[in-house]
């Protein structure tokens, strides 16, 4: 079975937004002025880091964690992880209790206050299991910083691009494994 | 498990069950993206990137993915209408196409009787490719006045250009500048003409040394190897300071500057006025970064400057372009694989023939407006707004009487804004093409329902220098919608022009494509044309100017009356050219820094793009905000000796405490009465526009910089700091 990871190097990003639009437009139809998205991107900065004055973009997305600890927090089993590495949100099971949301580490669950569940990104599965790429992840993205595939394989990717940079690229992709206890 | 494709068409197809896609180019800003739009039931169903695109390579903006939420928004304008009303009333009554064009083809034969074919002045904003129709209905006409945002928006790029190096200089990234300098400019969220982030970033993945210059701290700042944080409008002086370097280090190309340049000594003298001592002075930039950046810059091969429209809005706007070309010239940048490229465009009439401008009478071209004050400007068919304000209000030299402003919304865009809404309320008769009722168009006799990019066919970027063409494919058609091109094309045959032009828009098409034998059905085959691909074309029959050399003495600028050689001067407003001033205004203000997903006034009513920036802002240093008394997410004023207006601060250290940043563009479609609060947090009610305060050859006003206070708002007014 292969794996289906999603890897966004926020080094790059430009903070140009089109992976939440591109996202809108899956999920919504044309006049839903508001609605449905799971990812956003937001500045961190202009603030000091290690000393410097920096500047990032930062996109929260669910991770599909290996052991997402939202899966773990949820009472209904809504919540499950696949052997292809996606964590799926069945709306269906949710009951709204939203005991998912503090658990997850980056911030990537919301509450829908009209359906009254959670919702979180589901990898564009429908998508993703016809052989398409997540809306986000389909050439979209002018940094090409979004990758979607196999996590070591995209590692190894981004390696490297750092090495093409120059070594440029420090902020390495967060770490998607979360384990508890 | 099938294998995973980018773009894959076929597929999308199948799992969505579209009925057809269309490939097309998109038009919701500069151009250049090729999209994919996929059809169902007759409407845009989706629109993606196309891959086949020799610019964006697949790859999307904002604006490009949020198009079918503009074809189909529901206030979108989508038959004629005249007002019934009072000017700005919000009273509007539906008529037909005839009587629209008609009442309006009247109206220009009764001006032209009257007063004169100058009397009426067309006119556009950034554009819907329409700038070849529009100038060639005036031109046909006999008005030399079409006002257009290019006396300080990409026109001095190419008028700087065509008398420096005989073309715009484009920066060839499918060879990887090995050296950017990113000069006031932000090309990964905005798109100024021919460029695109996607082959900026790109270039910097392959491993290009990047330098930045902008008083912001934007991402491409913190990235930069060298970011230079200078002082607003000194961007020449800091030129000047590198060019100081690059010459007196003799890190130049002695072959260049030997065998191609004109004008070496006089300008070396020129620029050895600018030690670095005193630029730092100038720019507040440290001397060590201006050496630093000043030797990566030429010693690094290829090299090569992004530029754009901050360094044209403002005082030096023709200098500041021309001391940018200097740089890449000297350096033997000019016309190098991976450096800055003059390109020889496909082989189809040029926009400037198509603009019939050989038709303009030379008795009618002498009374350009501001045509002996702004040469270099009237010289390209350029206007300063402003004359056409003073020949509306103050009917001087001549009064204006009508104006038809298509994709244009100059009460929000051009600078003091409030003399821009006093003439459009004035005019004795005003027609507008857009898409909504703007702020602009409520002022309007009559508003025309013009089309979108998805309701259109046209021949895309020929009048670009990035060297394409792009087919864009008509995909739907919207209500009564007609595009620029096919409403211009009809009321030219109202107006008596008829032989200029065609029987229906596809001939217009043909016509620009015969030099290549090729006809509109043809070339919608295609997924583009390109012109011939050739470097260094110098070497071979020198620059396309007077002196055949690429002219740093410029001698058209000379025989103008102008300064030949560039030099700084001071904003009209600053710390340094008006100290009093600054005491009451005690921050330089700095506007116009591009979002995503608006292009200029454009996209506020897109739910999709407006949801990513619901309220206009100021950003300010924290350190400023405390001395007034100002919190993160208030409602501030900020007020210039013409105005105040009101947005809400962030909080934010990547500027200097005496820089304030605001955004530009904003009014608000979700109020509904016909002002659409136009004057509340529109940065142009601040801006000056005093002919005084423009770049002397172009006319740019200067709406970059200036000075003012800024107050939280639950203050009643400004109390003066004893």
């Amino acid at each position: 079975m292969s794996k289906h990871a999603i890897i966004i190097e926020e080094f790059a990003c430009w903070g140009c937004r089109a992976c939440e639009v591109a996202c809108k437009q899956e999920y919504n139809s044309v006049d839903a002025d508001n609605g449905i998205k799971y990812l956003s991107v937001w500045p961190d900065g202009p603030k000091l880091m290690n000393g410097k004055l920096d500047f990032v973009w930062r996109v929260n997305v669910c991770k599909h964690c290996d052991d997402p600890p939202c899966a773990q927090a949820c009472p209904v089993e809504a919540i499950t992880k696949r052997e292809d590495g996606i964590v799926i949100l069945d709306y269906d099971k949710c009951n709204g209790c939203q005991l998912c949301i503090d658990e997850c580490p980056y911030h990537a669950i919301r509450f829908d206050e009209e359906k009254k569940t959670v919702t979180k990104c589901n990898l564009c599965h429908h998508r993703v299991d016809k052989g398409l790429y997540p809306a986000c992840a389909d050439n979209i993205c002018l940094a090409h910083c979004i990758y979607f595939g196999d996590p070591a394989e995209i590692e190894q990717k981004i390696l490297e691009k750092r090495k093409a940079r120059g070594g440029w690229g420090d902020i390495l992709p967060k770490v998607i494994t979360i384990s508890r206890g | 498990m099938p294998e995973f494709r980018h773009s894959n068409i076929e597929r999308e197809m199948e799992v969505y069950g579209y009925d057809s896609f269309v490939k097309s180019h998109c038009r919701m800003c500069h151009g250049g993206c090729g999209v994919i739009v996929y059809v169902k039931d007759g409407k845009v169903a989706k629109i993606a990137g196309d891959p086949d695109c020799p610019i964006a390579h697949g790859t999307l903006c904002t604006k490009g993915l949020a198009s079918a939420q503009l074809a189909y928004h529901k206030d979108r304008l989508t038959y004629p209408v005249k007002r019934i009303g009072p000017k700005a009333s919000g009273k509007w009554e539906r008529i037909s196409w005839d009587e629209a064009l008609d009442t309006i083809a009247e109206r220009i034969l009764t001006y032209k009787e009257k007063y004169g074919p100058e009397s009426v002045v067309f006119g556009y904003g950034t554009g819907r490719e329409n700038e070849a129709v529009i100038y060639r209905i005036a031109n046909v006409l006999g008005s030399p006045n079409v006002i257009t945002a290019g006396h300080f928006c990409y026109g001095p790029r190419i008028c700087t250009s065509i008398i420096t190096c005989g073309t715009n200089p484009i920066v060839d990234y499918e060879n990887f500048p090995k050296c950017i300098i990113m000069w006031g400019n932000n090309v990964t969220i905005s798109n100024p003409d021919e460029y695109k982030g996607e082959p900026f970033s790109v270039a910097l993945d392959k491993g290009a040394k990047l330098i930045v210059v902008d008083p912001r701290l934007t991402r491409p700042a913190a990235r930069a190897n060298v970011w230079l944080q200078l002082r607003p409008g000194t961007d020449a002086a800091l030129a000047l300071g590198m060019l100081n370097v690059i010459v007196n280090e003799e890190l130049y190309d002695r072959e260049f500057v030997e065998k191609y340049t004109h004008g070496w000594d006089p300008f070396v003298q020129r620029v050895n006025e600018y030690p670095l001592e005193r630029v730092q002075e100038i720019t507040w930039v440290p001397k060590e970064k201006i050496r630093e950046a000043a030797r990566l810059f030429a010693t690094t091969k290829p090299a090569a400057i992004q530029w754009g429209v901050a360094i044209e809005q403002q005082t030096n706007c023709a200098d500041n372009d021309r001391l940018l070309m200097f740089l890449m010239g000297i350096t033997g940048n000019i016309d190098a694989p991976g450096g800055q490229v003059l390109n020889r465009t496909p082989n189809v009439v040029n926009v400037g023939q198509f603009g019939a401008h050989g038709m303009l009478p030379k008795d009618q071209f002498a009374k350009r407006l501001g045509g002996e004050r702004f040469r270099l400007a009237s010289r390209f068919a350029i206007l300063q707004p402003k004359c056409v304000w003073d020949a509306i209000l103050e009917e001087k030299p001549y009064p204006v009487k009508m104006l038809f402003l298509i994709s244009s919304n100059p009460v929000i865009t051009r600078a003091n804004a409030k003399e821009v809404y006093r003439a459009l309320e004035k005019v004795d008769f005003m027609a507008v093409a857009d898409f909504f009722l703007t702020p602009t168009a409520e002022l309007a006799d009559i508003v025309l329902p013009a089309a979108t990019w998805l309701e259109m066919d046209y021949v895309g970027d020929f009048w670009k220098r990035h060297g394409y063409i792009l087919p864009r494919r008509k995909v739907i058609q919207v209500g009564e919608c007609r595009s620029d091109h096919e409403m211009l094309n009809d009321l030219a045959h109202r107006i008596g022009q008829g032989q200029y032009w065609w029987n229906n828009f596809e001939e217009a098409l043909d016509y620009i494509l015969h030099p290549m034998n090729t006809t509109w059905k043809d070339f919608k085959k295609m997924n583009y044309i390109r012109g011939e691909v050739k470097y260094y074309k110098y070497k071979e029959g020198g620059f396309s100017t007077p002196t055949r050399k690429f002219e740093l003495y410029s001698t058209t600028l000379e025989k103008m009356g102008y300064d030949p050689l560039p030099q700084h001067r001071e904003p009209s407003e600053s710390p340094v050219s008006t100290p009093e001033l600054y005491k009451e205004y005690p921050y330089i203000l700095i506007t116009g820094a591009r979002q995503p997903g608006f292009f200029h006034t454009e996209n506020r009513q897109i739910g999709r793009l407006r949801e990513l920036h619901r309220d206009p802002i100021v950003e300010i240093h924290p350190d400023a905000a405390a001395k007034e008394g100002i919190h993160e997410g208030d409602w501030v004023i900020i007020e210039s000796r013409r105005g105040i207006v009101r947005q809400r601060v962030r909080l934010s250290l990547g500027r200097d405490p005496r820089i304030v940043a605001a955004q530009h563009g904003w009014w608000f479609p979700e109020k509904k009465d016909p002002g659409h609060g136009w004057h509340e947090s529109n940065i142009n009610i601040l801006t000056d526009n005093a002919l005084e305060s423009c770049d002397p050859a172009m006319g740019a006003s200067n709406i970059r910089t200036l000075l003012c206070r800024i107050y939280p708002e639950k203050k009643a007014s400004y109390e003066k700091k004893e």
